[in-house]
Formats: structure tokens, sequence, C-alpha cells
């Protein structure tokens, strides 16, 4: 007993001595010989994000910057409940989540603070920031349609309206109403057209579906591709991701699928942000401003449009044929703060609607 | 004191949901949205606790008192299952019966028209759970048919029953405790099931929980809901030790192996036929696929290494801290039963309603000292706190069982040889218990390898297990990526759960451990 316990020990202790080491550290492992030496501190990221884009700009910003990047990434509303938790003492220097109504629950609830920086303010549109300074967006997402070239013309869907018409009874596949892209994008219905008119249009999509909400994005341009519906409401990046996979059977699916961007009151269609903003009680400020004026440089815009496939904020970035081939698509300008606002009134008119 | 010092740390994330609960009212849910979430958790409980009595109590019979090919491969290998956390095979089975999916696809082309199976609904995410969960089923009902007394059967037998009579009237009404104990097992950790659900879009209270926390912010509101929960789950542990007393009661000092009889030639191979779709519903079918996709990826060696030497260790430490502090709550409760079943609450708690509790009072801790909220060693700490919280009762149960087995007669003879309490504790009832102790510790590790929510919310910077990780590329929608660090867990797990099993079939009544 004595014995094996020992034996438990000492296997526990080497575990613990090799094993819990911090393993954030980026720079050492593939930097280049061009690279800044990894002693300029560190920065510490929250993040909601799960992308591969994002490793390779953090490994690129520690390169340029000698800044090493110490991240957390967890999903937008533990993250919030994190820094909640934190309070005052949070170590949060920069705030990242993929979503505009995330951001400003965020904002409103202080834990990113307004910030002047002249370098982000010259490269990314006041459309695409918080008019209070509080957070600005590094990529874009639309959130359109995906539907079937056999059986659909693209001008039967010009507004998101359309969706909700008897042309499309039993044709319509879209995720559960707590996908928080869903939220976003009703949010700005919201705005845009009145609760009623919100509501309304819920449940003529409800009435319209061809089956229970379930499933990813990727799910329902699958289920578009396999005749189960013909339309589907999904980011555009899943589509593209299908659309330039080295699986066949991925390409396969899109053969018969392409999208649609709707417009909302002829305002343009529904695009979502990954926002930024500077933690409340940043440790590290300096390294944090230099982190997030790195997000709307060049190479980090090129990195989320490449690796991706999200549209850039900035205006002169580089982004490859198949993004840019999309990218023309005029953009509703709802004022940002506008999405956390309708938040709660989003889920509601879901629920009333019978939108699981 | 350490008593007192394990049940501070196992109570406080339960007392602070309650006091979250009593926060605000904010207008969120509806009434009748908060009904249909109740309805959905009630009917998926009745489900899988009908579908897993009826399998796993099956399987337990046949394995226990028959003779079939293959029988004592299968003693173990039906517990297999446990190594795979729910969402995994969610995972699998999502992705098998998808639109574009194979089995869908074959069976259009085969027949023409879908197969009547969604997974994506109750049925299908009740399907999902029997599979998971029907070991505990098999588990305890095999353990209480095996330890039923022979001589009791032998005595109905003499007494003029037939062998079907002996079953129906002795056996069964034996073993009945330990069916309800089973059941109770796989209900609570359906009603506690985040992953899988979500995943398969089942709208339950414990994504209800999620739901009005993400989406309203609304700490208070997601306590509420999880107070019915947190009620369920004192009914289901009541049931569940109610039962285990009652088995223990029947229990004879008198032990020999329990006669088998030989099924026939047909209905033996149907018994195995049976076993053995069982195993591969359970594990090989979507595990399989999940191998298949994974083989088509690229996965992040390095990434997956590290996870898995992150996941190693911290199962390793919190399975010691678990352990020892479940070990101190047992030795010192021996008389009152009421402490272990009010902490054994943790384990049947949604991980999302305990990481609302576990952030309260770390918050607290971090407010006070402010130096350490980034540093790694105090993230380590606290998520070994959490899992210390959330698997007491995972831990006390064996050692529980282990204490009780000693003899009333061994103390007092140690305490008239002139030991302290503490003393017998330390050189007698601990070293009895010892097997008991590996066993705590073991159960403890196989949770916390596929434990996710509090891992993902109290980690320190940096930091990724397997489960973890395998929830990132899913919820990216990689699938392929997800499989690598999921196969990993199932195949670190699965060796000590085909550990456990067989320690727990080779202990007999009236052994020491």
């Amino acid at each position: 007993m004595i014995k094996r316990l020992a034996v438990a020990a000492t296997l526990l202790g080497a575990l613990i001595a090799t094993g819990c080491q911090p393993t954030g550290n980026t720079a050492t492992s593939s930097a280049g010989t061009d690279c800044q030496p990894a002693t300029g501190g560190s920065v510490n990221l929250y993040t909601a994000r799960h992308y591969a884009s994002d490793a390779v700009i953090y490994e690129a910003f520690t390169c340029a910057t000698g800044i090493r990047v110490q991240k957390i990434e967890v999903p937008a509303d533990q993250l919030l409940a994190r820094l909640q938790a934190e309070g005052d003492a949070s170590p949060a220097d920069v705030v990242v989540i993929q979503d505009a109504g995330a951001m400003g629950q965020a904002a409103n609830a202080g834990y990113i603070v307004p910030f002047q920086d002249a370098v982000i303010d010259q490269r990314v549109p006041a459309q695409w920031r918080d008019p209070q300074g509080r957070w600005f967006g590094i990529a874009r997402r639309a959130r359109i349609v995906a539907y079937d070239t056999r059986r659909v013309r693209p001008e039967e869907i010009t507004d998101y309206a359309d969706l909700a018409s008897p042309r499309f009874h039993g044709q319509v596949c879209v995720q559960t109403s707590d996908a928080v892209y869903n939220l976003s994008l009703m949010s700005a219905l919201i705005d845009r057209w009145g609760s009623e008119r919100a509501l309304a249009w819920a449940r003529g999509i409800v009435a319209n579906m061809a089956r229970p909400p379930q499933g990813s994005d990727s799910d329902q341009i699958k289920a578009v591709a396999a005749g189960q519906c013909q339309v589907a409401i999904t980011n555009h990046y899943y589509f593209l991701r299908l659309a330039e996979s080295e699986d066949a059977a991925d390409r396969a699916v899109v053969e018969h699928v392409a999208l649609a961007f709707p417009q909302i009151a002829g305002q343009g269609s529904h695009f979502n942000l990954s926002g930024a903003g500077l933690g409340a009680h940043a440790p590290n400020r300096e390294n944090a401003i230099r982190f997030l004026e790195f997000l709307t440089g060049p190479e980090a815009q090129r990195t989320f449009a490449t690796e991706t496939n999200e549209f850039p904020t900035t205006t002169e970035a580089q982004m490859p044929d198949d993004v840019a081939a999309y990218s023309h698509h005029a953009a509703d300008p709802l004022p940002l703060p506008a999405y956390a606002e309708h938040r709660a009134e989003a889920q509601r008119i879901f629920e009333q609607a019978g939108w699981r | 004191m350490g008593a007192i010092l394990a049940a501070g740390i196992a109570l406080a994330p339960l007392a602070a949901v309650v006091i979250v609960a009593l926060g605000p009212m904010v207008d969120s849910l509806t009434g009748e949205t908060f009904r249909r979430y109740a309805a959905t958790s009630a009917t998926l409980a009745l489900l899988v606790g009908l579908g897993s009595a009826l399998i796993g109590g099956l399987a337990a019979w046949l394995v226990a008192l028959h003779d079939f090919p293959g029988r004592r491969v299968f003693a173990w290998a039906l517990v297999t299952p446990l190594a795979a956390p729910a969402f995994v095979l969610a995972y699998g089975y999502a992705s098998l019966f998808d639109v574009a999916g194979p089995i869908r696809t074959a069976w259009r082309t085969a027949f023409g028209w879908d197969p009547p199976l969604e997974m994506r609904t109750l049925w299908g995410a009740a399907i999902v759970m029997v599979l998971a969960f029907y070991p505990y089923v098999y588990l305890t009902l095999r353990a209480a048919l095996v330890n039923t007394s022979s001589s009791l059967a032998e005595a109905a037998r003499t007494m003029g029953l037939s062998r079907r009579q002996t079953f129906w009237r002795v056996t069964l009404p034996l073993a009945r405790p330990a069916l309800a104990a089973g059941v109770a097992l796989a209900v609570m950790e359906t009603l506690a099931d985040y992953g899988a659900t979500s995943y398969l879009t089942v709208q339950t209270l414990t994504t209800g929980v999620v739901r009005a926390w993400s989406i309203f912010y609304s700490a208070a509101e997601a306590a509420r809901l999880a107070l019915p929960l947190l009620a369920a789950a004192a009914v289901l542990l009541w049931i569940e030790r109610a039962s285990r007393r009652a088995v223990a009661d029947s229990g004879q000092s008198r032990w020999r192996e329990v006669e088998r009889s030989r099924l026939p030639g047909f209905s033996s191979w149907l018994a195995s036929l049976f076993c053995l779709s069982l195993i591969g519903l359970g594990l090989v079918l979507p595990l399989g696929w999940l191998a298949h996709l994974g083989w088509a990826s690229n996965p992040d060696l390095a990434q997956l290494v590290s996870a898995g030497r992150n996941a190693l260790g911290l199962g390793l430490v919190a399975a010691l801290v678990t352990t020892a502090l479940a070990a101190l709550v047992a030795l010192s409760a021996r008389t009152g039963r009421f402490l272990p079943r009010l902490l054994s609450l943790g384990y049947a708690t949604p991980g999302a309603v305990m990481a609302i509790g576990l952030l309260a009072p770390a918050g607290l801790i971090w407010r006070a000292f402010p130096a350490t909220v980034s540093s790694f060693l105090m993230a380590i700490i606290l998520l070994i706190l959490a899992y210390a919280s959330r698997l007491m009762a995972a831990a006390l149960e064996p050692i529980d069982a282990g204490l009780q087995r000693i003899s009333r007669s061994v103390r007092a003879a140690a305490r008239s040889l002139g030991e302290t309490e503490a003393g017998v504790a330390r050189r007698v009832e601990v070293p009895l218990a010892s097997g008991a102790l590996f066993t705590a510790a073991m159960l403890v590790f196989i949770d916390v390898l596929k434990e996710l929510p509090a891992t993902m919310i109290l980690r320190p910077f940096g930091f990724d297990t397997l489960a973890v990780m395998a929830d990132h590329y899913a919820k990216d929608e990689r699938l392929g990526e997800a499989a690598w660090p999921a196969l990993s867990i199932v195949l670190i797990a699965v060796p000590a759960v085909i550990w456990l099993t067989r320690r727990v079939s080779h202990s007999r009544p009236g052994d020491s451990a």
C-alpha cells in the first residue's frame, strides 16, 4: 500500500514538473531568424475566437514585436462571466469576441474601456468602430443565404423578408435561435423593421422550416445540397470553406449551391463583426495597444481573409480571390451598439415565434 | 478539521448557486419556455432511464447468470462505453446520421426514402445517452446479481421453486435496489449533460441554464433554472443511497460463486450478438467513424501532446486531492449519513451550473489576492478545488463502501490497544480500505479527463486539455480535427475503466477491500 502510494506520488511529481508547464509561449517554437527576441513582455488576451488564423497572427505579432501572447480561449458567455468574477483584479489586456452583440455587452458592463488610437481610427472606417470608441471590428462575416441553384433563382432572395414568404414553404433550413449569429441578425431586423414586423418574420420562417432547427451552419449548407431544403441561412465563410476544401466530398456539396446576399430594408446585408477592445484594468496597456494596432495591420487583416475567409475591416487589406469575389456586397451600416441593445428582445421574439 | 475543510470546498459552489438565484429578477425567459425545457428534460430522463434499465439490465442478467460464447470478455467489455464522454458519442452519431452522412446516403440509395431516425431530436439524444450511460445499470446490477448469496437461491430451489420462479421471486426482488441505483445514476448523468444535448440541439433545462446565462447575461435567472435540477439531483441521490443500503442489508457473509445456467445453442448466440451490438453501437461504430474522419485531417501533434500531458497531469493531481478529501469526510462522517449525501450533490449538478457556482468563490479569491489572478499556480489550484467539489461524490461512494466493510470490532480492538482516533484511521482503516481508495482515485481521474465546463472557465493562460481541444474543433465544425483529442480521451480512459471493472468484479462481500 505505502509502496504503491510512493510510486504514485513519484509519478505525480514528475508529471507536475513536466506536464503542467504553461504552454502559451508561441514565440520560441517557430521563430524565424528575422524575429525580435521575445523580451518585450507579454499581452494577456481573452478571446472567444477559436480559429487557426488567429494562432498565425499571434505568432506573427510576437515575431514582429517580441511581445508574448498569453491567451485564454473561452466561449463568449463564459468569457464575460470570468471577466465579471475577476472584477478590478482582471488581468485581461485585450478582449476579442466574434460577435457584435457580445462585444457591446462587454462594453456596457465596463469590461472594456474607450481608448484613442490614431492608427486604428485611420485604418478602420467609422462604420466598423463603436461610436464611443470602446471597441472596433477586426474582421467581418456576412450572415446570408445559401440556395440550391437548380431550384431557386437568385433574384427570388433580394431581401431577408423573402425567406418568410410562402414561396419557400417547407424549404428553409436554419440553426437554433440561441446561435449567437441568429441573435445578432434578429437584433438588426428589430432595429430596421421594428419589433412587430420582426416577430411576423420569425413566425414566417418557422412556418417555412424544412425541419426543426438543428446542426451547424455547415450542416445547413449540406442540407441544401442534399435537397432537404432550397435555402439556408448561413455565415458566408462556411460556404467558402467547403468550396475550397481539399476533400472532394466537401467540394461536391457546393456544386449546386450558391450564396445570395439579401438586404435589410434596402440598407445592405447583415454583416456581423469580430471585435477587439482594451481591458478595463489592463496591466500591460502599452503592449495591448500595440496588439490592437497589429490586428488592423495588413498582415493580420490578410490572414483573417486567407485562413478563415472572413472579410477584412480595413479598406486597403488584401484578400484571396474567392473572398474578394463577395466583398463588394453592401453591408447594413447599423450603428454597433444596436446589437447589444436588442439582444434580449431578439431571444424573446424567437421564443414567441416558436423558433427553437 | 479536515472534514470541515473538505465539506466547505464541496459546498461552496452549490451555496453560491443558491445565493446567486436570490439575485434580482430580470425579465428573460417566459414561463412557457421554462415549461417546455422542463418537459423535455423530464421526457429525456424517462426515456434514458427506461432504455438503460432495459438494455443494461438485460446485459447484466445475461452476463451474471448465464453462460454463452464470449461471456468472460463481455463481462468487462460491456463497461468500456463509460470511457467515451457522451459528447464524443454525439459527435459521431450526429455526423453518421447527417443528411449527407454515410448512413442516410446509403439508406436513401438502397430504399429511395429517408431513414426514420434523426439523431438531432429527442429520440436521437435518448439513444445516444442510453448507449453512453447503460453501463451504470449494467455495473451495479451485475454486481448485485453476482453477490446475491447463492444460499438464498438454493434455499428457494430446495423449497420447490423452479429456476424461473426463483428468478422472479428471489433473485430479482433482491436485485431491484441495485437496478434502481443504476438507473438513478444514468438519469443523473442525463440531467447533468450539456455537451451531448446541446450538440444534438435538444433543449433541456440544462441548455436553458446556459441560454439564460449567455444571452440574457443573467446569472440569477440561470441559477433559478438550475434549482429544479438541483432538487431532482437530490431526489435521485436519495433513491440511489437508499437502494445502496438495501443492497448492503441483503448481503450474506457466506459467499459462493453463483451457479450460471448454460444457454441453449441458438439463444446463446443471440446473447452474444446482443452484447456485441451494445459494444459496437456504444463504442466501435461512433468512434470508428470519428477515427475515419480524423484520419483524413491533419492533427496538430504538438498541441495534442501538450493537451494530453495537461489532461493527464490534472487528472492525477485532482484524483489524489479529491480522494484525500473524500477519505477525510468518509472517516469523520462514519456515524452520520447526511453530510456525504449533501456533498454528493455536486456530482449530480450540471457542469454549466457548477461553473456559475465556481466563479463566485473564485472571484472572491481573485479580488482578495489580485496578484494571483494571472498566476498559473493559482489557476491550477482553483481548478483542482473545482474538480474536488464536483467529483467528491464519485470518490466518496467507493471509499464509504470500503470503510463500511471494516467491522466495528476491528476499530474497537485497535482503540483498546491504545491507538488514538487518528491513529486508527491512519494505521487500520486507511490501509484496509486502500483498494477502495484506488478505485476512488481512478473514478475521479476518468471524470476529470472528460470534464469540460469547469476546465474551460477556470484554466490558466494557454492551457488546453484534450476535452477543451475537442470542443474547440467541434464548435468550429471541424470534426476531423476534433476526432484526435476525442479519441485520445477514450484511449487513455479505456484501460482505466477495464481495470476498475475487473477490480469491482473480483471484490466480494466480506473481502477486506
